[in-house]
């Protein structure tokens, strides 16, 4: 817990950023789902018939999980590509079925004899909508926006991921820094976060009723309300004015290496911000495409296989020719490559491997019943897990178990599974004793890290093109394996661990 | 003004979810008159009774609501003239007593010292002190003050027809009774002209100066209690009951 408080406390300016970020998305899509919500539930509650398609629509809506809901949407115009935009979109989607379903019931709910004497009284439907209809639905009405947005604060953190920002960048960044720490600087604040939204809401229904209506409650939801959505957009902006967007995908070598140009490019007099743990290469790629980040940093072997669909190869600098000249054809710029290269380990535990002698990916053979479990790539990819096994023969004991990138070292020194595809970079190899397998048969083509910039912005800001040259071959990678292991193993801050490297370098 | 022909049906017809509920039904209620509708149920009582106020459309015939028929009436503005009572009440529980009362004076944009001025008036009229109950919430009545609020809701811009559907048929025996003396008094100086729902023939023999009785439909008597309670009809005779 004083950890937790320590880590809040040294990170302030940027986790009042994070949390005002979160704010905003949760209260703009719950401001825009109610925009939508409110008035197809008053309609909808009036044709039983239209109430039930529209119902269902929404229920269907909110049955797609988050992460897939965002990847779905990057694609589409308007509100697609990477950001607040469609982190917006993604949770006005689920806000509006509590607030559908709270406006249908309220309005159902309101007894016939009480409409009956209205009409009969002489008031014309809008008046029985605002004076009669309105007031009693809104205890329910209020209750679908307490479900909205405490399902929001929830679903905000995976926002993150889509490069949104919000409390969720605690959470990914700690899970890749297997930190838990981290871990609960996002979802602490995001728990009570939701907690406040809630019981301001409940407030707002105390007012709202109008048995007690108060001024007192009243003019305390109007501050919290007026105070937050200030200290909201005062806190998204605190990042001030930036020139440049650098992002990263979300393990630990990304973040220290996003880190790394960030700090670059700072050095230099530019602005920088942040959106790391962006959700995988697709989503990283398309945020450098569509302008959404301006630079990070990729493996030339996952941009020739994985982006630029073409077949694997282990020639270093013919892989670096080629994605050299299709990024320049996207109106990117791949600088010098750092020096290392992060191709694929497999590993194994340190004490299996000395036991049974395994020292290349073929002898894996001689492990009987060994179990696997492999990050979702590595599964999916052409120079994964199918073309590993052809190559070795592999058998291995029944299918592979897909499991998060993160956990897969842990996973492997807690024995839950035997064998696993890691990064030759991590530093959680040696943190969780465990070895690489020797790759004798040259399985696994070269991942040499490459920094990405757009041409534009190295158009606008020439030193720090100048400045990202010179990082050329500087990370060898063993120096990267420290360099992960300074935050994986020994939990230091990836912005004091770079810049404690850039200044032992000596070149900015 | 007062012997003048308030409501007419001319050979009304009515349906309901495609069934006949009114059957050629021709009627007169003049000026200051309580007319009493009784019947078993599905008789077709509260179909009349929606037929004046326009919250139903008959499909044959005419009524005729104050020397107009109704279709040429505005049905807002004939709604705003009809007081209208239900079976308890219909309050509408999130406005106070005196907030239900002034719902129509509001509506005609009465100004506010007026409008408070007339639910202190209505609330004394109904038997109600109105310190007491002004600020009530309709949660916090007995059922029979709730039909006194609902009945000072109706009269409140000065109604000159009144509509009642079963107004006291939730109500206990005792308070029934008392109420009923509260409505005979009030009549008395008010003269408004009545049309009451009732399944309760008692009260329609206490109430009313005429008693409709509706069969299937169709209108089968039209007389004063005492020409009812006489009708050698079986279908009257039946509602009467023996002597």
């Amino acid at each position: 817990m004083s950890e937790l408080v320590a880590f809040i406390a040294g990170h302030r300016a940027e986790f009042i950023a994070r949390l005002g970020e979160h704010v905003i998305l949760v209260f703009a899509s719950t401001a825009i789902a109610a925009a939508i919500g409110i008035p197809l539930g008053i309609v909808a509650a009036r044709r039983p018939s239209i109430a039930k398609p529209i119902v269902a629509l929404a229920n269907l809506a909110q049955t797609i999980p988050s992460l897939a809901l965002f990847g779905f949407l990057i694609p589409l115009p308007f509100v697609g590509g990477i950001g607040t935009r469609t982190a917006l979109a993604a949770l006005t989607v689920y806000a509006v079925l509590p607030i559908l379903r709270g406006t249908i019931t309220g309005i159902q709910g309101v007894a016939a004899p009480v409409i009956e004497c209205a009409v009969a009284m002489g008031l014309t439907p809008r008046q029985i909508l605002r004076q009669v209809e309105w007031p009693l639905a809104l205890p329910s009405i209020v209750s679908g926006l307490r479900v909205a947005v405490v399902i929001g604060v929830g679903t905000a953190t995976i926002a993150s991921a889509i490069g949104a920002g919000g409390l969720g960048d605690y959470i990914f960044r700690g899970l890749a820094m297997v930190d838990s720490t981290v871990i609960l600087a996002g979802a602490v604040p995001a728990a009570l976060l939701a907690l406040v939204c809630d019981a301001a809401l409940a407030l707002a229904g105390r007012i709202a009723d109008p048995r007690r209506r108060s001024t007192p409650a009243a003019a305390v939801l109007a501050v919290i309300l007026i105070g937050s959505t200030v200290a909201s957009v005062w806190a998204s902006g605190l990042s001030g004015r930036r020139d440049v967007i650098v992002g990263s995908k979300n393990f630990t070598e990304q973040i220290v290496l996003g880190e790394l140009v960030a700090q670059v490019m700072e050095r230099q007099g530019v602005n920088v911000e942040r959106r790391f743990n962006l959700g995988g290469t697709a989503i990283a790629h398309q945020a450098l495409i569509s302008g959404g980040i301006d630079a990070y940093v990729e493996y030339s072997g996952t941009s020739l296989t994985a982006i630029f669909n073409r077949p694997p190869s282990t020639d270093s600098s013919a892989v670096y020719a080629e994605i050299r000249d299709r990024y320049a054809a996207l109106g990117v710029t791949a600088l010098p490559r750092l020096g290392f290269n992060n191709t694929f380990a497999m590993l194994v535990r340190a004490e299996d491997a000395e036991r049974m002698g395994l020292k290349t990916i073929g002898d894996l053979n001689r492990f009987a019943g060994a179990k696997a479990g492999f990050g979702y790539e590595f599964l999916e990819r052409p120079d994964g897990f199918t073309g590993l096994s052809a190559a070795y023969g592999l058998r291995l004991a029944g299918q592979p178990r897909t499991m998060d990138l993160n956990l897969i070292y842990r996973a492997v020194a807690a024995r839950e599974i035997d064998v696993t595809a890691g990064d030759a970079t991590s530093g959680q190899i040696e943190s969780q004793h465990l070895v690489v397998l020797d790759d004798d048969r040259h399985y696994f083509p070269v991942y040499d890290a490459v920094p990405l910039v757009r041409a534009s912005v190295l158009l606008q800001h020439p030193t720090i093109g100048e400045a990202l040259r010179r990082l050329d071959g500087v990370i060898a990678a063993a120096e990267m394996r420290r360099l992960n292991y300074a935050v994986d193993g020994e939990k230091q801050d990836p912005f004091q661990v770079v810049r404690a490297f850039l200044d032992k370098l000596g070149r900015f | 003004m007062a012997s003048d022909i308030a409501v007419q049906f001319d050979g009304v017809s009515a349906r309901r979810g495609g069934r006949r509920v009114l059957d050629d039904v021709s009627l007169s209620i003049r000026g200051g008159e309580i007319v009493a509708l009784v019947g078993r149920s599905g008789s077709g009582k509260t179909t009349f009774l929606r037929l004046i106020n326009r919250l139903m459309e008959p499909d044959a015939g005419e009524v005729i609501v104050g020397g107009r028929p109704a279709r040429e009436w505005d049905p807002i503005e004939l709604r705003r003239q009809t007081g209208y009572v239900i079976q308890d009440a219909g309050l509408f529980p999130h406005m106070t007593v005196a907030s239900n009362i002034a719902i129509v004076p509001r509506l005609l944009s009465w100004a506010d010292d007026r409008v408070q001025a007339r639910v202190d008036e209505l609330l004394a009229m109904v038997g109600l002190d109105p310190g007491t109950y002004r600020d009530r919430w309709p949660d916090q009545l007995s059922g029979g003050e709730r039909q006194r609020v609902g009945l000072a809701r109706a009269l409140a811009a000065d109604q000159k027809l009144l509509l009642m559907d079963e107004p006291f048929g939730a109500l206990d025996p005792i308070t029934k009774s008392e109420l009923h003396g509260e409505f005979k008094r009030l009549q008395a100086a008010l003269g408004r002209t009545v049309v009451l729902v009732t399944h309760d023939m008692a009260e329609a023999f206490m109430l009313a100066d005429r008693i409709a009785v509706l069969s299937d439909g169709k209108l089968v008597a039209c007389d004063t209690p005492a020409a009812v309670r006489a009708s050698p009809d079986p279908r009257v005779a039946a509602l009467v009951g023996p002597r």
